[in-house]
């Protein structure tokens, strides 16, 4: 720290909002940021060095200049108060969007428990500011124009994630009391970058543009339908409106508000004062995917009746119905500096950002295909298994899979062919080495290099090359097929393709 | 009856539980003695309805003017749903072993009988194969088949009580070589089931009879020829 530069303590960083946040708070010379990481940091590190890279500042030289410092961490349990003293402020912008309460404790460990351990740190530290990051949805099911103020009392949550928010909340505004000033900031419904539709993360509103994708498909494959003509009941009134904001336009107000404090705890609503109505999503949607036909409806999830077109849209939008249906509105000061006839989220951005989704697979594959690197003229299995996996899994949804603790051998037949061992433990790839080595496997595909050639580049599932190809399991069968789904996922995000003549092309 | 080159396969959506799943339904042109729902293996330990067993079953029985259905459960393949949480629900299987979405997978099971009644007015039969023998088993009563078929139970993971709900002929067929069930395992479990029943060990393969698919859809035909259940007329 220096005497003329202000710390951030910033968690999040690597989320779809952390990012940005971090890059505002990087455009202001006089600040330098302390940025908590999750172990393994080389991992989360790649991860927040492509992230900036696309907004484009370069991690490497920030951290060269001192501007950043990275923290390896995780809330609740792994993190200490030397981590944290010397920090002007903490910006909390990690969270758990988990909606209803799963086997890892999620969303109160990270929620609850990660912001209880963040302020008592930042009170032994004697760092007197705290930002903390919520949503402007822990008012749950109030209705009617919201104020900027604490809830004091639990307000009508409608799941176990906005009640982890409000009790977040309070926990930070007790801290206040004895500890400092707090900056509570309420975004509301997150979408793509504004500008050039970049997104990160793909949830709310985008779960219902990939459902009309899904309609409009199904539309492209009918010879019948009328794709103008779509018999969809839209559960919501017309004029009801989706609070949703640009990331990048909330990320720059939650930066504003940390770094220029009045001095009073105080609670902000970054919400969006001209939100677009049902009526306008659905023109968007229709225009862009150039279908028709839906009407709003009365009537209630699940539909008891659904024909075949409801049921498509709804296996995937239904999970979000409750925030695009009532018609709140916010109390937001951020949104007075706006000129007259600005509005956050308009048509052309909304296109913007649907195209970006497209580009990137609607953010399934984290937007990258992987081109193999050849070092014999074709794909190189040893590639594959000793780089391509150690880095590929640790961003990928396997290393969320907490219990997976397995030793695992991999057996290609032919040439070039080989054998490798992994073991993973708790989800993350701690090792992976070409055989002969010391680690005794507990199960063992084989299969033949043609086969791996099909699976890795997503043509061919690794069920369907053990069922009815070369494929086979020895040791531990059941577990051997246990995690047969787990690569598929992995393989379906992280796909490698070749040349368009190559082995890989399908 | 056509030759069984021209089986037909024909893409079908069935609604479940308010999403659609992807599904087979597998005939020949000429007269239908029967049709049959077709239940496959547990989606997180790779099964899907392209699974060789489920597949060899299908095709054998249409040859033989059964309507089969063949379908995937809930988030597999095209068929819509499945975990919210991916990797909590990996997570949570690779750990117990079980899965709440396993209800979620019966219930397409029902859905798929439901479609199937509604789409065929012919005696209906269950087949399951390994995971799919405990979805077929639990629907057995409500879907008034004519016989229930079970390839690679795994008694030791599921129950099977709702069997004896139902007195309509049963076979069971496994392998001598199941990772899943040793044979006294096996034997014992049929033992205590009620009648009528028929057991099957087959000297081939192991739990996935792979490459000794035509014994197994041989002793499934056998089975139901003997019940008069595919007679010609």
């Amino acid at each position: 720290m220096s005497a003329d530069r202000t710390v951030v303590f910033l968690t999040g960083a690597t989320g779809f909002l952390g990012h940005y946040v971090l890059a505002d708070l990087l455009a202001n010379p006089n600040v330098c940021c302390r940025v908590l990481l999750r172990p393994p940091i080389q991992d989360s590190t790649t991860r927040l060095r492509k992230l900036l890279g696309e907004l484009g500042l370069n991690l490497s030289a920030l951290i060269a200049d001192g501007r950043v410092v990275v923290v390896e961490g995780a809330l609740p349990e792994s993190l200490g108060v030397d981590d944290i003293r010397g920090a002007d402020l903490v910006l909390h912008a990690a969270g758990n969007t988990v909606f209803h309460t799963n086997g890892s404790s999620e969303p109160a460990r990270t929620n609850v428990n990660g912001t209880r351990e963040l302020l008592s740190l930042a009170a032994e530290a004697g760092v007197g500011r705290f930002v903390y990051v919520s949503t402007a949805y822990v008012c749950g099911a109030m209705a009617g124009h919201l104020p900027e103020a604490f809830y004091p009392t639990v307000p009508p949550v409608r799941n176990d994630y906005e009640r982890s928010k409000w009790e977040a909340e309070t926990l930070v505004w007790d801290w206040a009391k004895q500890f400092g000033v707090a900056t509570i900031c309420r975004p509301s419904i997150l979408f793509g970058d504004g500008e050039s539709g970049r997104a990160s993360a793909m949830q709310g509103l985008y779960v219902v543009a990939r459902a009309t994708e899904i309609l409009a498909r199904a539309m492209d494959s009918s010879e019948s339908a009328d794709r103008r003509q779509i018999p969809l009941r839209i559960l919501g009134r017309a004029d009801a409106t989706c609070n949703v904001i640009p990331v990048n336009w909330a990320a720059e107000h939650i930066v504003r508000l940390a770094l220029h404090s009045s001095g009073a705890s105080s609670v902000h609503h970054i919400t969006n004062s001209d939100p677009p109505t049902h009526q306008e999503v659905k023109g968007w949607l229709e225009e862009y995917f150039d279908i028709g036909g839906g009407r709003f409806s009365d009537a209630s999830w699940p539909l008891q009746d659904a024909n075949h077109y409801e049921d498509l849209f709804y296996s995937l939008g239904n999970v979000c119905l409750d925030y695009f249906r009532n018609g709140l509105t916010f109390d937001s000061e951020c949104t007075t500096g706006l000129p007259a006839g600005m509005r956050l989220i308009d048509g052309a951005s909304f296109a913007r950002c649907l195209k970006y989704a497209q580009e990137t697979n609607w953010g399934r594959a984290s937007g990258e295909r992987t081109d193999f690197r050849s070092r014999r003229g074709g794909f190189d299995p040893a590639w594959y298994f000793e780089e391509f996996l150690p880095d590929a899994v640790p961003r990928s949804a396997v290393a969320k899979v907490e219990d997976l603790t397995a030793v695992v051998q991999y057996t290609i037949k032919g040439a070039p062919g080989g054998s490798w061992v992994s073991r993973f433990r708790n989800g993350q790839l701690e090792e992976t080495h070409a055989v002969p080595c010391n680690l005794q496997a507990e199960f063992e595909y084989l299969l033949s290099y043609e086969d791996l050639v099909d699976v890795v580049a997503c043509c061919r599932p690794l069920q369907d090359v053990f069922f009815h190809g070369s494929a086979e399991m020895t040791g531990d069968v059941e577990r051997a097929l246990k995690m047969v789904p787990i690569i598929g996922e992995f393989i379906k995000e992280f796909p490698v393709v070749g040349e368009k003549d190559s082995a890989l092309a399908c | 009856m056509l030759s069984a080159a021209a089986a037909i396969e024909e893409g079908v959506r069935i609604p479940s539980c308010g999403r659609a799943l992807e599904g087979t339904l597998t005939y020949a042109l000429g007269e239908v003695r029967a049709c049959a729902l077709m239940a496959g293996p547990h989606p997180f330990l790779g099964g899907d309805m392209q699974n060789n067993i489920v597949r060899a079953m299908a095709d054998a029985l249409a040859r033989r003017g059964v309507v089969a259905l063949t379908f995937n459960y809930g988030g597999v393949g095209d068929s819509e749903g499945g975990p919210e949480d991916w990797p909590e629900a990996m997570s949570a299987f690779w750990r117990d072993g079980t899965l709440p979405a396993e209800q979620d997978w019966c219930e397409d099971t029902k859905s798929a009988i439901a479609w199937l009644r509604n789409s065929c007015d012919a005696p209906l039969l269950l087949i399951g194969y390994s995971f799919g023998c405990w979805t077929v088993a639990h629907h057995l009563q409500e879907s008034y088949a004519q016989a229930i078929v079970l390839i690679s139970p795994n008694p030791k993971r599921h129950t099977f009580d709702a069997l004896s709900d139902a007195p309509v002929p049963l076979l069971v067929v496994h392998s001598d070589n199941d990772f899943t069930c040793s044979v006294s395992e096996a034997t014992a479990w049929v033992d205590a089931l009620r009648e009528p029943k028929t057991r099957i060990q087959l000297s081939a393969g192991d739990h996935f009879f792979r490459g000794h698919e035509e014994e197994v859809t041989q002793a499934v035909l056998g089975f139901l020829d003997d019940r008069d259940i595919l007679r010609d007329e």
